[in-house]
């Protein structure tokens, strides 16, 4: 098993909802984003083309960020998810140096969007986040929440809440590994490409572009 | 510390109209931490998802510079520079202050010297106050007396109003959108829906571009939706209609259009055969006065309704007899008058409008046009059928679709006519992958476009017009924006004074034009969602009149720039706090159409962090006080504000009118009624049912979302493409206008013409310097503004985390300018700059790219605040402190197109 995302280009519209839903399902203090969509705009008048472009961590199978980690806080799960053990990470930010995506986040203070807490930060904060590295985890607290008989990708409560609160279904979580899963079969169809390919650090976020 | 009970709430977010969204909040032992979507709601079209700034709602709520507890003005001068000087006090003195000013106008006369309402009331944009003003609605209704709400904030400058008024009236579409689960070919002028197409729209079209249907944006930058789109074609600014009229030239001159038009359409649904005279006006049977078709069979006129026509004609010139009726009933009859259908008038209308005049016009090039010509008659499948619940109904599978700034102002009409009429060219109009309306706001019943067509003059749909009559024009004007003596389209409903020229309060306040009452500042002014001192044009003029207005209550949120000039703050539950029960489904607003109907719950989802109150108890409260309770309750019982009666033959679950009730008791009571009329009483829920649920739908067939059935069910045609109702129309007000020797609306009755032609739109925007003095090249930049999807509508401007959103989408807190034309006048990316028009300069950060036409400015929503927490601390320019309240900017319907002429340069470093 291998969770993974295909993401179709042609459906976004850079309407961040991904991102705040995320910033609010993780309780992330201002300015912190695991994950966005990244407007960009190429070509020279008229001819120009503006792309919305969902970034987040591509949990790599060969991640860069994992072997340079000093204490081994930095850590991929068999399912390919790379996460971050809080109670070990020394906030060395090596890991985020080792990044070639930019995906990873350092909380050096909790931060509060009013300078002081508001009850709904201070009911959703996570103090073991402070001081140490962050990422996005593949919402593995709700993917691992999946009873029997449910699937993170179909059910939208066990998958990551960037894909289930799409607006424009532009993006689809699921079992890499597994030729019958959602995300299997839109890579089957459209043949997605990943983003830094000549890395080969074996990307799970696959994009469709046409 | 885990919490130790976690609560997901039903709710909805109707902080633009394209909702409700449905949601949940997540409730952790008493605190609302997070928002997310209700995917309980299978039959919702977007999934159950709500977007970005429903997840804004919880920090909406617990926002610490929200206003606490009602406040009172201490400070007597207003103004800018004059701190209020807020002091707290309790709920029972701050109504009780309200309710002594509003009993001196009952006791003193409802209206003023003038005539105008003494009670003024303003709320919300874009149509979202009634889903968060409870039954505060009821209150206004028991009132008893007129009450004006024609002082704007905005309306007219921000909606889509010429769609508005005569999408309403061809085809009962206040809003038009495409069939977008069926259309496979969209012309896009301006029409930013993937950021004002709500999610319903914003999923629609995600699914269309993936099934690879093609969406042509035509629009002066690259907006999001151009940036989704197929192919973005830069146009001029102002000058979409010269393109709309170019295809219509293409159809029906570089084309042969008895092929690739939909002849039987026009032939029977429209009306292109009518006759019509050497006066203009349809030639109609002398004794029955019903417009004449030529039936080429017969050889000979025929009244249009007759079942027996073989051969409708809709070329040539015919010899007939009958009588012009022309303005004030004038009768002007002809033994044999030379008459043509009035599709030969339009075919000859449109042909000087060629596809290299408009590129010259509008810097679209002539093989692009021809281009989308062809494509769009392609996609369009004249001939073809399909199957809707059962029944077979024409499929035209092209859209055309307008957006803000070029579907109000002047050329907003010619726009919507050309539009509307491209798909009756085709039949696209009301069928599967067509335009459709989506709903209705000054026809009744507002909930069932179905039922609101009903037969009216000349085979067309019946329209509620005001008056223009000798006998029962409204010389003297009953509403501040004039909507019953300057606008017959807009009708005089709920909607009315708030839809008609809402900026002429501002302009004529102190300084009105000869022969009219001057519009008086209201003895009390209750505003309520809304911030005129940022969202109207000319804010500093809008403030120097603020500044008179004797008493203003103000349900507020924070701390905002019109608040500042209120002497009593009330501060209401919001979206998160407070009851109300909303339609949802059907077809309703923008894209938001549904294979189902019903109701969805708003409600508190914790307990208020502060000293708020439920406006539908501040509606009873008010009525109490000032002896109102029983025709407030009775109000209530016949569904005023609650969206259905507690009373029919088939049930009753009505209040008590002699007491007051809880906001609970009065919502619950119209669950049940919700519920037992749309089960068609089978089923009754309550409101501890739907605090649990929080919606009831029932299914509601497709069919309903086409008007198409139902006009041939009635025998009714659209009213296009001849004009002559509007004609005549605008003959008898510009008779009554200069009765009363009133001629500066001369300009705008120019609008009312059976077959608009182009006239030099940009020219209008371009003569404003002139009219202030000023040069014209002095300012050779148009400043647009865009959709922000992160702010537009929610009052969030004072929420930071929308802020963190909004600096992702690119130039969200920029001054977007042409980076080669940028260069030319010395402005870097990031550099501080002027934007300056001819009545103010505003400040901002430049942001230079390729997608922007070189002659365009583009500054995302409206800022510039200087009273708002956190948004005063953005540093956006506002168009709106740049655009002038200019008579010469509104058109006959009473709207302005948001756009401005400006020069642009760098500021000092610290300049202020």
């Amino acid at each position: 098993m291998r969770w993974g995302m295909v993401i179709d280009l042609r459906k976004c519209v850079g309407c961040q909802t991904c991102t705040i839903a995320c910033h609010e399902e993780n309780a992330l203090p201002p300015g912190i984003f695991w994950r966005h969509v990244v407007d960009v705009e190429v070509g020279d008048y008229p001819d120009v083309r503006r792309t919305f472009l969902p970034m987040g961590c591509q949990h790599c199978a060969e991640p860069p960020c994992v072997p340079v980690c000093p204490t081994g806080a930095s850590q991929q799960r068999p399912d390919g998810i790379v996460f971050v053990q809080y109670d070990m990470c020394i906030g060395c930010s090596y890991c985020e140096m080792a990044c070639p995506y930019r995906a990873r986040h350092m909380i050096h203070d909790p931060g509060w969007y009013f300078g002081t807490p508001t009850p709904s930060e201070q009911a959703a904060r996570d103090p073991d986040r402070h001081g140490v590295m962050s990422k996005c985890t593949f919402c593995k607290h709700r993917v691992d929440k999946a009873p029997a008989g449910a699937t993170p990708g179909v059910d939208p409560e066990y998958t990551p809440v960037c894909v289930s609160s799409c607006i424009a279904n532009a993006m689809h979580f699921g079992d890499l590994d597994d030729p019958g899963s959602n995300v299997s079969k839109l890579r089957e169809e459209h043949r997605p490409g990943v983003l830094l390919e000549e890395l080969n650090l074996k990307p799970s976020l696959f994009y469709i572009t046409e | 510390m885990a919490a130790t009970e976690t609560r997901k709430v039903p709710t909805y977010c109707y902080q633009c109209v394209a909702g409700p969204d449905l949601l949940n909040v997540v409730v952790q032992d008493g605190v609302a931490v997070k928002v997310e979507p209700n995917f309980g709601v299978k039959e919702h079209p977007a999934g159950g998802r709500p977007c970005v700034r429903a997840y804004g709602l919880v920090q909406k709520l617990y926002n610490p510079n929200r206003v606490k507890s009602p406040m009172k003005r201490t400070n007597p001068r207003k103004g800018r520079d004059e701190d209020p000087g807020w002091v707290a006090i309790s709920w029972d003195e701050a109504l009780d202050l309200l309710a002594g000013k509003l009993r001196a106008i009952r006791d003193s006369g409802f209206v003023d010297d003038n005539g105008y309402p003494k009670l003024a009331v303003t709320f919300g944009a874009g149509g979202t106050a009634p889903a968060y003003l409870g039954g505060f609605p009821a209150f206004l209704s028991a009132w008893g007396g007129p009450l004006d709400q024609g002082i704007g904030s905005g309306q007219g400058m921000k909606c889509v109003h010429s769609e508005h008024l005569y999408g309403e009236f061809w085809h009962r579409a206040f809003t038009v959108a495409p069939d977008m689960p069926n259309t496979t070919y969209v012309l896009s002028f301006g029409n930013n829906g993937d950021v004002s197409g709500g999610v319903i729209g914003i999923w629609r079209h995600a699914e269309a571009r993936g099934r690879g249907a093609r969406w042509i944006q035509f629009e002066p930058h690259m907006s999001v939706t151009a940036a989704t789109a197929a192919r973005w074609v830069p146009i001029k600014p102002k000058t979409d209609a010269a393109v709309l009229y170019a295809i219509l030239h293409g159809v029906l001159h570089e084309h042969e259009w008895q092929r690739v038009c939909d002849v039987d359409f026009l032939s029977r649904m429209t009306n292109a055969p009518y006759l019509v005279g050497p006066s203009g006006y349809y030639v109609r049977d002398a004794a029955s006065r019903k417009p004449l078709v030529w039936d080429a069979k017969r050889g000979a006129a025929v009244a249009f309704d007759a079942t027996d026509v073989e051969a409708y004609t809709l070329e040539g010139e015919f010899t007939v007899a009958g009588v012009e009726v022309g303005p004030d009933e004038q009768v002007i009859e002809h033994a044999a008058a030379v008459a043509r259908p009035s599709f030969a008038l339009l075919r000859e209308h449109v042909r000087p409008y060629t596809p290299e005049w408009a590129a010259k016009v509008s810097d679209v090039p002539a093989e692009t046009i021809r281009e989308v010509t062809r494509e769009y008659l392609e996609h369009a499948r004249v001939g073809a059928t399909m199957d809707v619940d059962g029944l077979t109904l024409p499929l035209r599978p092209v859209a055309i679709v307008l957006g803000k700034s070029v579907n109000n102002g002047w050329g907003g009409y010619e726009c919507c006519w050309a539009r509307t009429l491209l798909a009756a060219l085709v039949g696209a109009l009301e069928v599967p992958g067509g335009i459709l309306g989506t709903t209705i706001r000054l026809n009744r019943p507002s909930s069932n476009r179905m039922e609101s067509v009903r037969p009216g003059p000349d085979g067309f749909m019946s329209q509620p017009l005001n008056p223009t009559s000798k006998k029962d024009w409204q010389a003297r004007p009953t509403s501040r924006s004039a909507h019953k003596t300057l606008v017959p389209l807009v009708s005089d409903g709920s909607w009315s004074g708030a839809l008609s020229p809402a900026q002429l309060p501002w302009l004529f306040m102190g300084d009105p034009p000869p022969k009219w009452p001057e519009p008086t500042p209201p003895e009390v002014w209750i505003v309520g969602r809304s911030n005129p001192a940022i969202s109207c044009w000319d804010t500093d003029l809008v403030i120097s009149k603020l500044k008179r207005f004797p008493f203003v209550a103000a349900f507020a949120y924070t701390q905002d720039e019109t608040n500042w000039f209120a002497d009593v703050l009330l501060p209401d539950a919001t979206d998160l706090e407070a009851y109300q029960l909303f339609r949802v489904g059907a077809t309703k607003y923008i894209e938001s159409y549904w294979d189902h109907q019903g109701v969805a719950l708003r409600q508190p989802v914790t307990d208020s962090p502060f000293d708020t109150r439920d406006l539908t108890d501040v509606g009873t409260e008010l009525s109490r006080r000032l002896g109102l309770l029983e025709r407030y309750n009775e109000a209530l019982n016949r569904g005023v504000a609650l969206g259905v009666p507690l009373k029919t033959p088939q049930y009753d679950v009505s209040l008590e009118p002699s007491r007051a009730h809880t906001s609970a008791e009065i919502w619950d009571r119209a669950c049940r009624a919700a519920t037992l009329a749309l089960s068609k009483g089978s089923e009754e829920r309550d409101l501890a049912w739907f605090s649990e649920h929080g919606v009831f739908l029932v299914p509601f067939s497709r069919v309903n979302w086409y008007l198409h059935p139902e006009m041939v069910k009635k025998g009714l045609r659209y009213e296009l493409p001849y004009q002559e109702r509007l004609k005549r129309i605008g003959e008898e007000l510009r008779n009554r206008l200069h009765e009363q020797d009133i001629r500066w609306w001369d300009t705008q009755l120019e609008e009312y013409s059976a077959l608009p032609p182009w006239k030099d739109f940009p020219e209008i925007w371009i003569d404003i310097a002139r009219r202030n003095g000023k040069k014209p090249e002095d300012y050779p930049l148009w400043l647009l503004t865009s959709r922000s999807m992160q702010y537009s509508w929610g009052s969030q401007a004072s929420l930071p985390i929308m802020a963190d959103m909004a600096r992702h989408v690119k130039g969200h807190f920029a001054v977007m300018l042409n980076a080669k034309m940028a260069a030319l006048h010395g402005i870097a990316d990031g550099d501080e700059i002027w934007v300056e028009s001819p009545i103010g300069k505003q400040r901002g950060v430049a942001m230079l790219r390729a997608g922007v036409r070189p002659d365009v400015v583009v500054a995302i929503g409206q800022f510039a605040h200087w009273a708002t927490p956190v948004a005063s601390e953005l540093e956006m320019p506002n168009l709106n402190a740049l655009e002038p309240i200019d008579l010469s900017l509104i058109d006959a319907t009473g709207s302005g197109s948001d756009l401005v002429r400006v020069k642009v340069y760098r500021a000092r470093h610290g300049e202020r």
